[in-house]
């Protein structure tokens, strides 16, 4: 299996993302805002259907889209800030919308199958670097943000009067987001990208611990999800992002198992 | 220490202003409990003196840059936030760029909550949490503290170590304090002033005129 270029490709996006996705996720759910992965994933999607359609590279036009997305819903808090939902219906409605006109007019020559599911074949040479690029500055950028991030996470207010520079941090964060669906979905597929966003750290908030062990956790509960999901999409020869999924229930389902049972015992 | 005036403010940005045309000097080393009507602004006139908020017109000039805030806990807290004691100080800490993490020993010695150093914040109990917070609030040692309701929904025991804890700090280090304020005898036994909000205006007592308004008002 590891012989195979197109295996080695995908572990590496792989594990790039399987490091990213719940990191940026830690933060996303514990602002309440988990839906904004589901969100930029449709966003991504109009992405995806620009470049096919026009012929550019469609992770970079899924990253050019979903990182203007995610400035506009950030930029749209401060008008909608009672309704923070309403923002994400509104962005979801424009992405979906350019998706469907582009793709369904026929002009889109690849297999969109293998951006909604994700694929392991189709990770290329070119798809591997964008994904190891913008994946490694996005980690960069969160090791330096980090601990203002989990201020602002925590108590905004409290972030601002401490000195804190919120709307920039929160701006920051946005396209971090955005570029985290971006160069996921070639792996992961458009369908599932939010669910790894939120379901590793749903599993590490069952372990009732502080901040540090919660997030750590959440990337070890992401890689195992995605590297199981991998390699058994490549045992079955199925999409990696079906496999993925079933995994991430699965290692949630275990965490609450074993913490059952240490409760009993 | 703090001087606001002519301060004009409303949500909407338009008439009728919830704060209109208030003026409050506020002394070094003075202890102001603000009182006033639920929904008489007091909480916003804390959020626009932090800069939280901003004013429509007029001006807030502060001395100082160190100022420790603390929030009304049941309007900002997560219960389900996973961090402990530790880590919320230390992003704090790191905030105001002070390396020296040894203050937060001190800090939570001080207010006797050292034994909570690596407790889950979401663990404690309701006074716990708030001398948490005015913990954190004392870090980098503030000249101004500001509280929004500090007892609110808080065992009566707890309230008396807080205002006890922040009468301590006012008297013994001369820390100015501005404390909104739903508990009168709090506002009586530890202030210097009263600072009642009424009709967007700020009417300033020292706490005898206060007592005795009181008592003509027969309260």
């Amino acid at each position: 299996m590891f012989e195979y270029s197109f295996m080695q490709n995908a572990l590496i996006a792989g594990l790039i993302i399987s490091i990213l996705c719940p990191a940026v996720g830690a933060f996303l759910v514990l602002k309440r805002y988990s839906m904004m992965g589901d969100t930029l994933s449709h966003a991504s999607f109009a992405g995806v259907a620009i470049g096919l359609v026009f012929g550019y590279n469609p992770i970079i036009t899924a990253f050019i889209f979903t990182s203007l997305c995610a400035l506009l819903i950030e930029f749209l808090r401060d008008y909608f800030k009672k309704y923070a939902e309403l923002i994400l219906v509104i962005i979801m409605t424009l992405s979906i919308g350019i998706a469907i006109t582009l793709i369904s007019s026929g002009k889109t020559n690849a297999n969109i199958n293998s951006f909604l599911f994700g694929s392991i074949l189709t990770v290329t040479k070119n798809d591997l670097v964008t994904v190891l690029v913008l994946g490694v500055i996005s980690l960069i950028v969160l090791a330096l943000l980090y601990n203002k991030l989990i201020y602002v996470t925590f108590d905004e207010d409290g972030a601002k009067v401490s000195g804190i520079k919120i709307k920039l941090i929160n701006y920051i964060f946005a396209l971090l987001v955005g570029t985290t669906v971006s160069v996921s979905i070639r792996i992961m597929g458009i369908l599932v990208v939010s669910s790894m966003i939120a379901m590793p750290v749903a599993a590490a908030l069952q372990l009732h611990k502080g901040f540090n062990v919660t997030f750590i956790s959440s990337i070890v509960f992401g890689f195992i999800a995605i590297m199981t999901g991998l390699f058994s999409s490549y045992y079955i020869n199925s999409a990696p992002g079906g496999t993925i999924a079933l995994a991430s229930v699965a290692v949630l389902l275990v965490v609450i198992l074993i913490k059952k049972i240490g409760k009993a015992y | 220490m703090l001087i606001i005036n002519n301060l004009i403010f409303s949500y909407t940005g338009r008439k009728p202003y919830i704060l209109n045309n208030l003026n409050l000097h506020i002394n070094e080393g003075e202890y102001v409990s603000i009182l006033g009507e639920n929904g008489s602004a007091k909480s916003t006139l804390i959020k626009l003196i932090l800069s939280l908020l901003k004013p429509i017109s007029g001006s807030i000039k502060i001395n100082t840059d160190k100022i420790g805030y603390v929030a009304q806990r049941v309007e900002n807290f997560n219960t389900q936030f996973p961090i402990t004691v530790y880590e919320m100080l230390k992003i704090h800490l790191k905030s105001l760029k002070i390396k020296d993490m040894k203050c937060i020993d001190k800090a939570l010695d001080d207010i006797g909550m050292l034994n909570y150093k690596y407790s889950l914040m979401g663990d404690m109990s309701g006074g716990q949490i708030q001398k948490i917070f005015i913990a954190r609030a004392l870090l980098g040692n503030p000249k101004l503290l500001i509280l929004d309701e500090p007892s609110t929904g808080i065992d009566i025991a707890s309230q008396d170590e807080i205002y006890s804890y922040i009468k301590h700090l006012n008297v013994h280090f001369g820390i100015t304090v501005i404390s909104v304020e739903h508990n009168l005898n709090a506002a009586l036994n530890n202030s210097t002033k009263i600072c009642v909000i009424k009709n967007g205006e700020a009417n300033v007592y020292t706490v005898d005129e206060y007592s005795r308004f009181l008592e003509v008002a027969n309260v």
